[in-house]
């Protein structure tokens, strides 16, 4: 499915996606049996009505997520990682680690990979949750988790239609993009050693084959 | 499939008008027990939506968990909600705008800004028993499926995604917006206060009290506009429900009816289950800086209860924070009256203080704070308010 | 649903443009021609044309990992009359005015009212008299629990009136990690302070 990504949205992301190491410093791959712990993912998918507002959709969500779950206990089988989930009702101490990591992330995206460059970093991945992640550890008995987070839009056919009519007249409309990170972090010391994020104005997670090929993606260069 | 719960049967209502006898309006039919509806319809999509809001919910920084207060509120609702009470779940938020909403999937909202509002637990119960109402009627899946067919619908999500209630942000959950009223007609609103009417008779409350919830409201508008305040982010609340002042009315004529045995009110119970957590309630009322507001409300809860020196002490707060002409000698005015009453707080010395300081009246001044510093000698700002007394700085 | 910090965010991107980060190298340095430090390593200096809702107004804002971790804001000269800080975009709030004559506690409590614009809780554990800049003031410490994300900040803050005019340096960062990890470079960098008033 084709939308048109706003266009100087894309160049700047586009721009700024050459050359940015996706690894922290001294990290190359994960060692054999490792465990990684998933955490479960934060995923929101959208419809664009006709006016441009996005709704949100449930049924698509619960879809997206269910495919991103499952593509992902495959591909760590495929990859010799031993994989473990943390379920269930999560404790205010795993709440706040989420919540920094969100915090992080986007610290990641906006300065790592982004246009706002923090100059002392010296272009290198280097962002940490810090110790307490002790917690997450204990919690799944795991090596590293593995942070997911995607928002994905996509046009409701009033919009495509709309779209369509808009350019016959040379305005150009957003059809619905798709944003996602990934997040590597070592549990046992809160440096996140791998990220990646993806921004395109392609991809489909509403169905198992599409959403394979929206992880492979976002899992490029995923360092097993 | 269209509900028509006052109808005692087909054409009873018809026949029962023909016979000139008034069929009872409120002789509310609560309809059987929900069950969860397909995941692939439209109302299935929503419910799904609010679980997942919900669990978002669950873990924020801004829930009030105090297991009193919310077994306090969750009793009061579930009462209200009779054999529904099992699919109901109850979250107190630390918000300081007047609101409660229930989503179609169980979630009641209720917040901080509308507890210190209510001057009694009937009050608290006519506003639960109107969502309640929202909530047997299916109005949010209504107004859902009602509002994507209006453009209106682009500017309910855009307004939940952080423009409202003076741009705070946060989920579209914690906005309660979908559940609110926002996108109920004048009809819905109508048939749940009536809904809500009826269930506080048959709780026992007095049903004279819900229109008293409008008038108090429209009290602190009109004291916004007096004082010449912004009173736009109150009056999205009242956009689209029938006015104000019309519910204030319909809600007082429907007290007037014969509601035998409905006569409690619940004062006390209220002002106990709330003590704990009414200064934080206050203070958050302050500082959103909407002070015309905040004294009538204050006002008000004086009225009620004229020896309450914690109100008292914060009257004086929205004058010491409002800060216009004239605005010194009232503070002043009501820290004096706080701290003459029973519970004012030591914070009401430290701040008469802070306030002489700035009117030169420095031996006062000096008395004060040194009184707030035997009150609370491990206050987190005891060392500077010491300094002020040695009159050094380090 | 946390969309609006990352809406934020993309704000961000898409204003490159009209913002940077400079570094900021060991030695001297002067904010706004009046607030001199001395910081003893680099630090990344955020110039921006629009109000960044973590210290909205601010003269200058440093960070080391980033702003939506851990921020040094600096207020330099507030006059008698102007707000600490200004309003957010969205927000109908009218902020208190500065008056020289205010108590630390007053001024505590603009920097409240400038933080709590979107809806953060603040609370405040300390306000003690200390010298800032080389001249009598106050120092405070608190709490900030941010409403987009829920994440809980905590807080550390100088300031001092010379001349009629507020000098306020606040740092603000994660509770967890990142407030124990760059409060001993801080505080360095705060007691090298002076505040040169014209």
């Amino acid at each position: 499915m084709r939308r048109v990504l706003p266009g100087f949205l894309l160049a700047l992301w586009v721009g700024f996606a050459l050359a940015q190491s996706n690894l922290a410093p001294g990290f190359t791959k994960l060692a054999p049996n490792t465990t990684i712990a998933l955490m479960p993912a934060d995923v929101e998918l959208f419809e664009i009505s006709a006016g441009g507002i996005g709704e949100p959709r449930a049924d698509w969500t619960a879809a997206a997520t269910k495919n991103i779950m499952a593509d992902l206990r495959t591909r760590k089988v495929k990859l010799g990682a031993r994989a473990t989930e943390i379920t269930g009702e999560q404790d205010e101490t795993v709440e706040a680690l989420n919540n920094l990591h969100g915090a992080v992330s986007r610290a990641i995206v906006v300065h790592h990979f982004g246009g706002l460059k923090l100059p002392t970093k010296d272009g290198k991945l280097d962002w940490t949750l810090g110790p307490d992640v002790a917690k997450l550890r204990e919690k799944s008995g795991a090596d590293y988790a593995l942070f997911t987070w995607v928002r994905d839009s996509y046009a409701s056919s009033e919009r495509k239609a709309m779209m369509v009519v808009g350019a016959l007249f040379g305005v150009g409309m957003t059809g619905g993009t798709q944003q996602a990170y990934a997040s590597l972090v070592d549990l046992r010391t809160g440096q996140v050693v791998w990220f990646n994020r993806i921004f395109r104005g392609t991809g489909d997670l509403r169905e198992p084959e599409p959403a394979k090929e929206t992880l492979d993606a976002l899992l490029t260069g995923f360092p097993l | 499939m269209q509900r028509r719960p006052f109808l005692l049967g087909c054409g009873c209502l018809a026949f029962a008008a023909a016979a000139g006898v008034r069929a009872d309006e409120y002789d509310y039919q609560v309809p059987p027990r929900f069950t969860r509806p397909d995941p692939g319809t439209d109302e299935g999509g929503l419910w799904a939506f609010m679980d997942r809001e919900e669990q978002r919910l669950k873990r924020s920084s801004f829930l009030i968990r105090d297991p009193a207060l919310n077994k306090y509120v969750t009793g009061i609702a579930c009462g209200l909600a009779g054999e529904h009470c099992p699919e109901m779940r109850v979250y107190i938020m630390r918000t300081p705008y007047f609101n409660a909403s229930m989503a179609p999937n169980g979630m009641m909202q209720v917040w901080s800004g509308l507890l210190v509002r209510m001057q009694n637990e009937a009050q608290l119960a006519a506003v639960l028993g109107h969502e309640i109402g929202h909530y047997l009627q299916r109005d949010s899946v209504e107004g859902l499926r009602d509002a994507k067919n209006r453009s209106s619908f682009g500017l309910i999500v855009g307004m939940a995604l952080g423009v409202v209630a003076g741009g705070t942000a946060g989920s579209l959950a914690q906005l309660g917006i979908l559940a609110s009223g926002m996108a109920y007609g004048r009809d819905q609103e109508r048939m749940a206060d009536k809904i809500g009417v009826a269930l506080m008779a048959r709780n026992g409350y007095a049903p004279a009290e819900a229109g008293r919830v409008w008038g108090q409201l429209l009290d602190e508008m009109e004291g916004a506009k007096a004082a010449g305040e912004d009173v736009s982010s109150t009056d999205i609340l009242f956009a689209s429900h029938p006015p104000a002042e019309e519910r204030k009315e319909v809600l007082a004529e429907a007290a007037k009816r014969d509601w035998p045995g409905a006569t409690r009110t619940g004062t006390d119970e209220y002002r106990a289950a709330l003590a704990p957590h009414r200064m934080g309630f206050l203070y958050d009322e302050v500082r959103r800086r909407r002070f015309g507001e905040s004294l009538v409300l204050f006002d008000r809860l004086l009225k009620a209860s004229p020896r309450d020196g914690q109100v008292q002490y914060f009257k004086g707060e929205a004058y010491r924070q409002r800060g216009r002409e004239g605005d010194a000698k009232l503070a002043i005015e009501a820290y004096r009256a706080a701290l003459a009453m029973d519970n004012a707080p030591p914070e009401a010395h430290r701040s008469l203080g802070t306030v002489l300081r700035q009117t030169a009246e420095n031996a006062e001044a000096t008395r004060a704070f040194q009184r707030y510093l035997e009150l609370k000698p491990d206050a987190e700002d005891a060392e500077i308010i010491r300094s002020y007394l040695t009159g050094s700085q380090s | 649903m946390r969309l609006k910090p990352w809406l934020a965010a993309a704000a961000l991107l898409a204003l490159a443009g009209c913002a940077q980060m400079v570094k900021v190298e060991p030695g001297q340095v002067t904010i706004k021609e009046a607030l001199r430090l001395n910081p003893t390593n680099a630090w990344n200096r955020f110039e921006l044309q629009f109000p960044l809702s973590v210290a909205p107004g601010a003269s200058e804002v440093w960070t080391q990992d980033g702003i939506t971790l851990d921020a040094l804001a600096f207020f330099v000269g507030v006059a008698e009359g102007q707000t600490l800080g200004s309003v957010i975009p969205g927000s109908n709030k009218k902020l208190p005015l500065f008056r020289a004559t205010m108590t630390p506690g007053e001024i505590v409590e603009l920097y409240e009212q400038m933080v709590t614009q979107d809806g953060s809780a603040f609370a405040l554990t300390r306000v003690a008299p200390a010298r800032f800049g080389g001249q009598p003031g106050f120092r405070f410490e608190h709490t900030i629990t941010r409403k987009s994300d829920g994440v809980l900040l905590k807080g550390a803050g100088q300031g001092a009136v010379v001349k009629g005019k507020l000098y306020l340096a606040a740092f603000t960062a994660p509770s967890i990690y990142y407030y124990g990890r760059y409060l001993p470079q801080v505080e360095p960098l705060l007691a090298s302070a002076e505040i040169k008033a014209p």
